[in-house]
């Protein structure tokens, strides 16, 4: 496989619970690509994205993310994987009893990095994110699209090669999400990070390239 | 004010069942002594032909510890009284001989009886007293108070027990996002449960602190002034400073396996 692939799913079967969620899906993300998923609520696009964290496995055929198979990884690989991505989740989950600072050099702190990296980080992720000022904050103190650039800041606090976003502006009102997308974008065109987005609607305001895929009948077809 | 109550909540049980430990082991040491005191007190009388030696009753029985023989030239005396020296000499040599025999532990009435048995056997002995009566009464009564007391013990730590996992339920629902989210990002089991079993440690820490200060009250002041015999002779054995170590380490045990199984409980549940 080329190194430039970041996600390479071959026959893929997934299920939730007992139920076949999607069946023999094929297809292949190379770096640096923003790709869309959508498909209709319940179609499994947050299933497909819990597979691409490990949270859930395959039931058949193969998942490669970042050169590794996630049908035999290990349980130290796979921390160590998720400490190279990005995850944007609809609800944000992030942790209400630390502040907004704390939040966002989660993962650095996860990757074992001092205290001054931590601080100098989270000052630029917190400026890139416009909420410098909001640093000390709880994230019960900020609105949804507030919270969400935290969410945001913190998926990118340790230039992941993959970020991957659930509905990341699904709760959120249209101007809140367009400064969601544009941070997105920036991240895809400048730090060349593939990201990979579940959303029931593409944005109409979006303007980089992306490729489009969507989930229906259990299959994953990309749209041209 | 949560923070506080989530903390004496944990706190609360973990006191009781340290105190049911601590209390257990005082009472196993008083009761010791008692025992001890009972073993001491209580003897033996056998009469036997000829003399023996300590050796040859524990070559009867090897549970018996000590034997004293009875002076019998004092109770020739008192026999003889009034009789001339030739009548009392007889006496004497007509006496057989009188032993008080001690056990090296404080046994039922069927241990006793066969210890008897093994003395009887031997043709030496003519003649043996166990006072078993008495010793049954007080052993009986010794035996139902420890045995109360135990389950009293056990009971009590169940429940605190209990009461533990209850609030450790309670923790699990407070961390379970923290722990998930931290579990998503890839944090290792020890950073994701950090926070957890520094609470629970502290606590720890705390409960064996409170617990050990009560025993150190009733210690050096309560026992001191209760004016109650028993207490004030016995006090050294109510908190003794290896007891600290005990309470610490089973306190310690109780967090670090509870906070493990909390933190399992968090994992990749979807």
């Amino acid at each position: 496989m080329s190194n430039n692939i970041v996600i390479n799913a071959s026959h893929l079967a997934l299920s939730y619970g007992d139920q076949s969620i999607i069946k023999d899906a094929n297809f292949t993300v190379k770096k640096g690509e923003f790709i869309f998923i959508t498909g209709p609520s319940g179609s499994g696009k947050s299933t497909l994205l819990k597979a691409l964290y490990g949270q859930i496995k395959p039931v058949n055929g193969s998942l490669v993310v970042g050169g590794h198979d996630m049908n035999s990884i290990k349980k130290n690989k796979l921390r160590e994987l998720r400490t190279h991505l990005g995850i944007i989740f609809q609800d944000y989950k992030l942790i209400n009893e630390w502040s907004v600072k704390k939040n966002v050099v989660l993962p650095l702190m996860i990757a074992g990095y001092s205290i001054d990296v931590q601080e100098t980080q989270a000052e630029r992720l917190l400026k890139h994110v416009k909420l410098s000022t909001h640093k000390e904050r709880y994230p019960l103190e900020l609105s949804g699209g507030e919270q969400q650039r935290v969410g945001v800041a913190r998926a990118m606090a340790k230039n992941p090669f993959l970020i991957l976003a659930d509905e990341p502006t699904g709760n959120l009102d249209d101007y809140s999400s367009n400064v969601i997308w544009d941070l997105m974008e920036n991240a895809c065109e400048q730090l060349k990070t593939t990201v990979l987005v579940v959303t029931h609607k593409i944005p109409s305001v979006f303007s980089s390239p992306y490729r489009h895929f969507i989930i229906e009948n259990k299959g994953i077809y990309e749209v041209y | 004010m949560k923070f506080i109550r989530s903390h004496v909540t944990f706190i609360f049980p973990m006191m009781i069942i340290l105190l049911g430990i601590e209390f257990f082991l005082a009472f196993d040491r008083v009761t010791d002594s008692y025992e001890k005191n009972l073993k001491e007190k209580y003897s033996i009388f056998v009469v036997s032909n000829e003399p023996m030696t300590l050796e040859n009753f524990k070559s009867l029985n090897s549970h018996i510890n000590v034997s004293e023989e009875i002076d019998k030239e004092a109770l020739a005396k008192q026999v003889s009284e009034g009789m001339n020296q030739s009548g009392s000499e007889e006496i004497l040599k007509e006496l057989p001989y009188f032993y008080n025999i001690r056990l090296d532990s404080y046994f039922d009435v069927s241990m006793l009886k066969s210890i008897k048995e093994d003395i009887e056997k031997s043709k030496k002995i003519k003649s043996v007293e166990m006072f078993g009566d008495s010793h049954s009464v007080s052993y009986r009564l010794f035996s139902f108070i420890k045995l109360i007391f135990k389950v009293f013990v056990v009971f009590m730590a169940l429940v605190s027990f209990f009461l533990v996992i209850r609030q450790m339920e309670i923790w699990n629902y407070e961390h379970k996002e923290r722990m998930r989210v931290m579990e998503i990002f890839g944090a290792p089991f020890m950073l994701r449960s950090g926070v957890l079993y520094r609470v629970a440690v502290v606590d720890a820490i705390i409960s064996t602190l409170l617990t050990s200060g009560i025993f150190l009250y009733f210690k050096y002041y309560w026992a001191q002034n209760s004016q109650i015999n028993i207490l004030m002779l016995r006090r050294d054995q109510f908190f003794q400073s290896s007891d600290l170590l005990i309470l610490l380490g089973t306190a310690l045990t109780i967090v670090i396996f509870s906070v493990y199984f909390v933190v399992l409980g968090t994992k990749d549940k979807d």
